[in-house]
């Protein structure tokens, strides 16, 4: 075998002994992530929780602040997304109520501009 | 060398070779292509959204009175000890001035939790999870164990550990004031000079944590709270005061005004004095 042969394999072994340690000995770790990085079962339960405290206060826009932890998309999308998963996975009715309600109430909900705030 | 006395270059262009590979292969791992963040779970959440995260289920509990789906979110979080994570959030909360009153629902989830048996959870107490998901285990000890696969599991048994009855939470008696049945000068060289020591309990002698004290001079003012040091108790809070300067202190919650407190000067036999501290007891009648 000629030397550049060689060369080329310990390059390829190489390249797979970095991915080997890389992706399953010392892969990135899942620590201090961030509420949008959440499986989607887990952002409609959050979502889920949202509804629940404002159909207690009738907070929306601590609603949608605590929403906003979960993206950047607008509330009621977020809210949306949330109801549709909970459709397909066959919520309770009660907490499908509860979602129907705040993705509702999200969608005709107008955030006061911040140069208008007192 | 080789057999002809010359140094020879050997292998080295391998070892260069792997060392390219290796480069290349950890540039791709951890640069080009690494691992991504998607579709976590709650356990892997920064120490501050999870806070947030145990806020949004303090309320969420507060608004439904559901405690078993409560316990089933707040399992996802992986907290060992839920109910002193909860504790002390709550105290943090009041102590940072609770701007989203949420410190109420964390203290009276918590309160709520530690009259129950440690670890009761239903698969049914959440809405679905994905079907790929596997739903969370609970050990007796109530710890998250996680799958080797990083996702958080649940068991579908019914796991009761056997503790005896649940003791009940000492909470403060809405309305009810609190008296100072105890006041004395601490002289112990070991303390802090001028140190104000205040234990705050309820009508049945249990400390009270997250009680705010007011505490007022001359020039300023100063809000304190119980169970802040939990080392100490749960009902123990302190302040120190300075020298030449009188203090009044008075619980916000309602009791009477503690006047002219300032620092005790201690005697001990033939020796000059010294100065010492405080210790005052606060009780709902």
């Amino acid at each position: 075998m000629s030397r550049w042969i060689k060369f080329f394999v310990v390059i390829i072994l190489g390249l797979a002994v970095g991915l080997v340690y890389g992706w399953v000995i010392n892969p990135v770790e899942y620590t201090n992530t961030a509420p949008d990085t959440l499986r989607a079962d887990y952002r409609s339960d959050y979502v889920l929780m949202v509804a629940e405290v404002f159909h207690a206060d009738q907070n929306i826009e601590l609603a949608a602040r605590r929403l906003a932890l979960l993206g950047s998309e607008p509330p009621a999308q977020i809210a949306s997304r949330a109801m549709e998963y909970a459709l397909g996975v066959n919520y309770p009715t009660s907490d499908l109520n509860l979602l129907q309600k705040l993705t509702t109430s999200l969608q005709a909900w107008q955030p006061m501009p911040e140069g208008n705030l007192p | 060398m080789n057999t002809e006395g010359k140094p020879g270059r050997g292998s080295w262009y391998l070892l260069t070779g792997l060392l390219i590979g290796l480069t290349l292969g950890l540039l791709i791992a951890w640069v080009i292509a690494p691992v991504t963040y998607v579709d976590t779970a709650p356990v892997s959440l920064r120490s501050d959204f999870k806070d947030l995260y145990r806020s949004l289920i303090a309320s969420a509990y507060l608004a439904t009175g559901d405690l078993g789906r409560a316990q089933s979110r707040l399992s996802l979080l992986g907290d060992v000890d839920s109910v002193h994570v909860l504790s002390l959030q709550a105290q943090n909360t009041y102590a940072s001035g609770d701007i989203n009153g949420t410190a109420n629902a964390l203290s009276k989830l918590a309160d709520a939790l530690k009259q129950l048996p440690q670890v009761i959870l239903t698969p049914s107490s959440l809405p679905p999870l994905m079907e790929s998901s596997t739903l969370p285990v609970l050990a007796a000890s109530g710890v998250v164990t996680l799958t080797p696969n990083n996702r958080v599991t649940f068991s579908p048994t019914l796991m009761v550990t056997p503790t005896p009855r649940p003791t009940r939470t000492p909470t403060a008696t809405i309305g009810a004031a609190f008296a100072l049945i105890s006041q004395e000068n601490v002289c112990d060289g070991n303390l802090v000079v001028g140190l104000i020591q205040i234990d705050v309990r309820d009508a049945s002698s249990q400390p009270l944590p997250g009680i705010e004290i007011v505490i007022t001079w001359q020039t300023g003012e100063e809000h304190i709270f119980t169970g802040l040091k939990p080392e100490l108790g749960d009902g123990y809070a302190d302040f120190v005061m300075n020298p030449n300067m009188e203090y009044s202190i008075q619980l916000a919650s309602g009791s009477q005004v503690i006047n002219n407190l300032h620092i005790p000067t201690c005697q001990t036999d033939g020796s000059e004095g010294y100065p010492g501290g405080i210790r005052l007891v606060f009780q709902q009648p």
